[in-house]
């Protein structure tokens, strides 16, 4: 840290948080350093992967790769894109968003070549990647494997048979197959289990705050009642929409059985509750799971993952995915392309996974059949179902598809879903007035 | 607030010091233009920065007028902002003037070779920077394993939802400030306490004066000066609060416990509408005023009394 | 308080003063206290719901040493320490000269600058952050150490110019004459007589200057992004608490050691803190 006073800015060596990959120099030659702002991994390992990766990737084509790792606790990292999209400088890669790839097409390098070579060796990337990434009829991100993840139902199997009556373990078995009771695993049947465990003492840890938690697994609920708020062009679509009212029907009904703070939880609140022994069960990646076979082993040795319950609609995933970009105005766009397509291989994508135990999600669904979700352990085979498979017959969702990005960022920023049921479940309003107010927000952020 | 009335020359005393009449004008602009260059290239100018870019479009495109402030004011959840910024600013304010004002009155009561050590520990919330103090909050008051709750239970009290249901989570809040700010008013207070002349007291006790007669005829009075600039300077600085309520709630639940400047972070930085930020911070400019009003006419009446 | 005739209602004030005081020092201390305790916990013990959440059973000094071995952190306590002295500095170099103009040479609108110090005090950073933000960024110094010791002085220096005004004008006239007839310059006067004179202000209002720039948030939570540049404060917040699971250990061994400097300056110099905290009010 001697020299970072001659050099704080645009120099990343000797950063804290930076871990610059040098390749030995052959013949003494300057190497290119290709800059990449990745996603902090929340799985304390979880960075390791693309550590090792990219520096085996540089050591085979001598270029630098220096890596900062971004969190997003306040969003920064959704802030240093914005930064670095009105500068036009920063780093080459970078992670973005959800719905910011959208946001910021126009500054972006397309990746149609890169797409094209990974969707022929492995068939198209699943379509809520492609509805995000590809914009304007080209690709302009490449979906990416670490931090994407989905958001499953992550249960206590004693606490549910106990108070539910449902054997999760036999509906869904880590194998390809549904299990008796797999077909009745809808809404309906949850609502019972919700109301079961709260009556128990052991409810339902849903969050239904403004974090990712909370949006994403409500995004999935409307989907999978056909619920939509606006349409592709941000139209509103509130008013005598039948499936909105139903929905919002059903969630406030649910959260009756729910926690009495869940109104505040953030994206942790989740996890500490499963872990505590207080919840049955909880919307989360195995990153709550992995943390209890630590903390609190009896805990996790009771915990098995099964799909989100299915609506009139069908079955919905709560997917968060995470898309690796690079900017157009980039000095190493090349570098960039071939290490991008690099980390898209079914082997780089199946070590990134390895190494954050299960949770990163790749975006294709031909890869959803690792061996680390089978033998992640214990119990063996807790997180078999985690990734999304045939047999699930679901579909990835995201929240507030399929409206404009721009307008559609905001609404998840603002986490209008869930603001919008707890506006009738805790502020005591009626759907009506709540959907008025929903459809004068979302006016309001279309304005000025 | 004495402008330095003395180093005019009284009279001629050689040529001397006339030309240190000339000189300190440009000596003295040359000595205040640091200053001078923080408060307008760094206060000023971006204050009327703000005024500019409130008036502009979410992508700073096009000049229109106060329409950011219209749909401000539409807007449901900025109106509760508004509501919560003044209800949080007032109540803090109240609770951290009287704790304060009982704290300085009990430790003016002690001998005061103890004073030093209870206002050392009494004083401890102050230092600690609230970024960081309020961390620990936010964990004593975690749904799962908020100890508060656990303090609870041992008299059988049901656990509390301190930032799940409204109400609490406005009053956590409320607690959190109270508890970093009180111990400011206290020190304040104390040193306006020892400020009060002891004859007074002495004169008072002589009239027959009961504790109550004294305080309302004797402290208060002497302290009323202190008072009214802690509780203006105090109210800003709640009003404008930041990182209490960015660490504790984020403005949740519902954006119900938002106060200006989260809000204003929220739409400015996080959601990309800068102007529409910039006008959310401009809402505080009529309490600025207000309270500047007030300073100072207090400050020209000190002048006018020093002066006279 | 004379002990010989303590009444029946003094001895009953003494006893109200005293419990007021345990009580509120116990409400005082206690967030720090727990913020203590979890950090002496491990994460085992602190994720077990069985017994008293403010006693620790097994101590350990794991989470201290995870924090003080992990060089972001490191790299978190460097940038403060950097920012903190350069602003520190800088606001002394501004608000002395400054303070002994505006109090001993009367010129034209000194008056008046006096009074727009008080004011620039009053406007708080929420306000400014937004167009600073632009205005930082235009100058492409987000994300840079360097803006925050660029905006940092809006926060302490007007205070300090205060505080130094207060401390100038409390020193006897007779002495700047009798410099003036030995025929120092306005600038001897200041550096041979006021400032060793009004050393104590100056310490206070140093302490002042550091410890608001230490505390700051609001700049720091807009203009840094990039953890290698951030300081303490907006690190622990940002960079400890992990999106899904977070160690509370940590986080709280993060944000003691965090606050641990101004805590220990506090510790030795607490009189002249309070003279400084107070001299706003006394002075004024």
């Amino acid at each position: 840290m001697a020299d970072a006073t001659l050099s704080r800015r645009g120099v990343l060596a000797g950063g804290a948080a930076i871990t610059a990959l040098q390749a030995p120099a052959v013949f003494g030659q300057a190497m290119p350093t290709l800059r990449c702002a990745f996603w902090d991994h929340w799985v304390p390992t979880g960075n390791g992967a693309l550590r090792q990766l990219c520096g085996q990737w540089g050591e085979r084509n001598r270029v630098n790769v220096a890596l900062d790792f971004i969190n997003t606790t306040g969003n920064q990292l959704q802030l240093t894109a914005a930064a670095q999209a009105q500068s036009r400088s920063g780093h080459d890669i970078i992670s973005l968003a959800p719905w910011d790839v959208g946001s910021y097409a126009d500054q972006l390098e397309p990746v149609d070549d890169v797409m094209g070579r990974l969707s022929a060796k492995y068939g198209p990337p699943n379509q809520v990647a492609e509805f995000l990434a590809k914009q304007r009829g080209s690709w302009r991100a490449v979906p990416a494997t670490s931090g994407t993840q989905n958001k499953p139902a992550l249960c206590r199997f004693d606490l549910l048979q106990q108070h539910a009556g449902l054997d999760v373990r036999a509906m869904w078995p880590a194998e390809d197959r549904r299990g008796p009771g797999a077909d009745t695993w809808t809404w309906d049947t949850f609502l019972r289990a919700a109301e079961a465990c709260h009556r128990a003492g052991v409810p339902f840890g849903l969050p239904m705050g403004q974090f990712t938690d909370a949006v994403d697994w409500v995004g999935a609920l409307f989907a999978s009642y056909g619920a939509r708020v606006t349409d592709e062009r941000g139209n509103p679509t509130i008013r005598g929409n039948a499936e909105l009212r139903q929905v919002m029907d059903y969630a406030v009904r649910l959260a009756r059985f729910l926690p009495n703070d869940v109104w505040a939880w953030d994206d942790a609140s989740n996890n500490r509750a499963l872990i505590s022994g207080r919840s049955a069960l909880v919307f989360n990646p195995p990153s709550a799971w992995a943390v209890a076979k630590r903390d609190a082993p009896q805990v996790a040795e009771r915990c098995w993952t099964i799909p989100m319950p299915a609506g009139p609609r069908g079955r919905f995933l709560a997917y968060l995915p995470w898309n690796s970009a690079i900017w157009a105005f980039g000095r190493q766009k090349t570098a960039a392309k071939q290490l991008l397509e690099f980390l898209g291989e079914r082997e780089s994508a199946e070590i990134t996974t390895n190494t954050s135990n299960g949770y990163d999600i790749p975006p294709f669904a031909t890869m959803s059949d690792f061996r680390v979700w089978a033998t992640e352990g214990p119990p063996v085979g807790a997180i078999y179902n985690y990734p999304l498979k045939p047999h699930h017959q679901a579909t990835p969702s995201i929240a507030f598809a399929p409206a404009p990005p721009e307008l559609a960022s905001q609404m998840y920023i603002q986490a209008l879903n869930t603001k919008v049921i707890a506006r009738v479940a805790q502020g005591g309003e009626t759907v009506e007035q709540a959907l008025a107010w929903l459809e004068r927000e979302i006016n309001n952020m279309r304005r000025g | 607030m004495d402008g330095g009335a003395s180093a005019a020359p009284r009279a001629a005393r050689g040529g001397t010091m006339q030309r240190m009449a000339r000189r300190k004008s440009t000596v003295a602009f040359l000595l205040t233009l640091p200053l001078l260059a923080v408060i307008g290239g760094l206060v000023a100018w971006p204050a009327a920065y703000a005024m500019y870019l409130s008036t502009l479009n979410r992508r700073m495109t096009a000049f229109i007028g106060l329409e950011n402030f219209a749909i401000l004011l539409e807007n449901d959840t900025f109106r509760g902002v508004i509501w919560q910024s003044c209800f949080f600013a007032v109540t803090a304010v109240i609770l951290k003037a009287l704790i304060g004002f009982w704290l300085a009155h009990m430790l003016h009561h002690i001998p005061s070779k103890g004073q030093r050590l209870w206002r050392g520990m009494l004083l401890v919330p102050w230092v600690i920077p609230p970024a960081l103090s309020t961390l620990g909050w936010w964990w004593m008051f975690e749904p799962s394993y908020s100890s508060l709750n656990w303090l609870l239970a041992i008299f059988a009290v049901p656990a509390v939802p301190w930032l799940g249901e409204p109400w609490w989570a406005r009053i956590s809040v409320i607690i959190v400030n109270v508890w970093y700010g009180a111990p400011f008013f206290m020190i304040m207070y104390l040193a306006a306490l020892k400020s009060v002349p002891e004859q007074l007291y002495e004169a008072a006790d002589i009239d027959g004066a009961s504790s109550w007669q004294r305080l309302r005829y004797v402290t208060l009075p002497m302290m009323r000066n202190i008072i009214s600039i802690t509780v203006l300077f105090s109210l800003i600085v709640t009003f404008a609060n930041y990182d209490i309520v960015r660490v504790l709630t984020n403005g949740g639940p519902r954006d119900l416990t938002h106060v200006f400047a989260s809000y204003a972070f929220q739409v400015g930085v996080l959601s990309g509408n800068i102007p529409r930020g910039a006008a959310v911070s401009l809402f505080m400019f009529p309490l600025l005023a207000v309270v500047a009003f007030f300073v100072l006419r207090g400050i020209n009446q000190r002048t006018k009394e020093i002066g006279a | 308080m004379r002990t010989g005739s303590l009444s029946a209602e003094r001895r009953w004030a003494l006893w109200s003063a005293y419990v007021s005081l345990i009580v509120a020092a116990i409400v005082m201390l206690a967030p720090p206290f727990y913020m203590l305790v979890t950090a002496l916990k491990t994460s085992a013990e602190i994720a077990d719901m069985g017994g008293n959440p403010w006693i620790v059973r097994s101590p350990t000094l794991e989470n201290f040493a995870a924090i003080l071995g992990n060089p972001m952190f490191m790299g978190f306590f460097w940038n403060s320490i950097q920012v903190t002295v350069l602003v520190v500095v800088l606001t002394m170099l501004i608000s002395v000269p400054a303070a002994f103009a505006l109090s001993r040479m009367r010129f034209w609108g000194s008056q008046w600058l006096a009074t727009g110090v008080f004011l620039t005090y009053l406007v708080p950073d929420t306000l400014l952050f937004i167009p600073l933000y632009q205005i930082v960024g235009g100058l492409g110094l987000l994300n840079s150490t360097w803006g925050l010791v660029l905006v940092y002085p809006t926060l302490t220096v007007p205070f300090c110019t205060w505080i130094m005004i207060g401390y100038f004008a409390s020193i006897p006239k007779e002495l700047d004459e009798a410099a003036l007839i030995d025929g120092a310059g306005w600038l001897q006067m200041l550096w041979r007589i006021f400032i060793p004179v009004a050393l104590p202000g100056i310490i206070a209002a140093t302490i002042f200057a550091f410890t608001v720039s230490w505390a700051a948030f609001v700049y720091p939570t807009a203009f840094i992004t990039r953890p290698d540049q951030m300081p303490l404060t907006i690190g622990v917040v940002s960079q400890l608490i992990r999106g899904d699971t977070f160690a509370w250990g940590q986080l709280m061994a993060g944000a003691l050691l965090a606050a641990l400097p101004p805590v220990v300056v506090y510790a030795f110099l607490m009189d002249y803190y309070v003279a400084g905290l107070t001299a706003g009010a006394t002075k004024g």
